[in-house]
């Protein structure tokens, strides 16, 4: 007993210790929107004078991620993919004939209501996902939203009509070419202007001429942005399918 | 009027986190999850980015809160 309040001492006066270290850092960080801010002062202006001209995209946001910090994006997209690769080594995908899901075989059906909503509203939502990912260049919004709006309608869809309804409809082969189509069309984007003699994704390529090569970036922004977009919706949904599946 | 409504959601915030910790059943725990992925997108909103706040209402607030349930389903219920 004395040993576990002398534990719980030791816990609180390191955590307490933790925290006046973490204010003490916080306290000298620089002030929040403050424009003499180091990030303000160098790479900003750049950004928002420049970014529609070097990179092609009106929405500044989407010009930093898919072309000044286009490295980082690429990794993250690697990331979702290795993410959906473990999660499927450890869970298995899922088989038509040999898997079923608790959510067919519950008492409890859904209700008319929820059915015609869903069936109303699907659609809709689905669309709003298509319009984020293919706006993404002018308005907030790109392939990763655009992507989870995408996937969060489907698996809407999986659970209120049900999971061997829909894998009918999306079998896993059909997934499979998606899927990997998000970090594929980062790369062969890529290695087009690798192929020209240029840096590793630099989408401004001179063999267009002048007036036609932001057009031709822009293009190809836009393929990246789909291949996020749809390569996302399919990683979340098959991740939900096979977390869904019980063996018969 | 703006840093009002800016306090008022980061209280909120802190809030729902301590019950999301204290709660001992787990499927109301990642209900109220779900309701902290809605405040945390609305203080993205006000923080000018957008951009994140649709992906945390898509993953945060529909995809995650899903997968959770799931795997409460076919785990237990309660918290010991």
């Amino acid at each position: 007993m004395k040993n576990k309040i002398f534990n719980q001492a030791i816990i609180i006066t390191g955590l307490l210790a933790f925290a006046l270290l973490s204010l003490s850092a916080v306290a000298e960080m620089p002030r929040f929107g403050d424009p003499n801010n180091p990030p303000n002062l160098h790479v900003v202006d750049r950004y928002l004078e420049k970014g529609e001209e070097e990179a092609g995209c009106k929405n500044v946001v989407t010009d930093i991620i898919l072309n000044y910090r286009g490295y980082d994006t690429m990794g993250e997209v690697t990331v979702i993919f290795t993410a959906l690769c473990a999660a499927l080594a450890i869970l298995k995908r899922e088989n038509f004939y040999t898997s079923f899901s608790l959510l067919d075989t519950s008492p409890n059906k859904t209700s008319i209501v929820v059915r015609t909503i869903i069936a109303l509203m699907f659609p809709l939502i689905f669309l709003f996902g298509l319009y984020v990912i293919l706006h993404g260049e002018d308005t907030p919004g790109g392939g990763f939203q655009g992507g989870t709006v995408i996937a969060a309608s489907l698996i809407l869809f999986i659970l209120v009509f049900g999971f061997r309804y829909t894998l009918n409809k999306l079998s896993p082969k059909f997934r499979e070419f998606f899927e990997s189509m998000a970090p594929l069309s980062f790369f062969l984007v890529g290695s087009l202007s690798l192929i020209i003699g240029l840096e590793f994704l630099s989408y401004m390529l001179p063999i267009f001429s002048e007036g036609y090569r932001l057009e031709v970036a822009r293009l190809l922004l836009s393929f990246i942005e789909i291949g996020i977009g749809v390569g996302g919706a399919a990683i979340f949904t098959s991740l939900f399918f096979s977390m869904q599946r019980e063996e018969k | 009027m703006i840093l009002r409504l800016d306090i008022v959601l980061l209280v909120f915030l802190i809030l729902i986190a301590l019950v999301v910790v204290k709660t001992k059943d787990l499927l109301a725990a990642a209900l109220v999850f779900s309701g902290y992925s809605l405040v945390m997108c609305i203080v993205w909103q006000q923080l000018g980015a957008p951009d994140i706040a649709m992906t945390e209402a898509a993953i945060g607030a529909g995809v995650t809160t899903v997968l959770f349930i799931i795997a409460i389903s076919k785990t237990f219920r309660r918290e010991e």
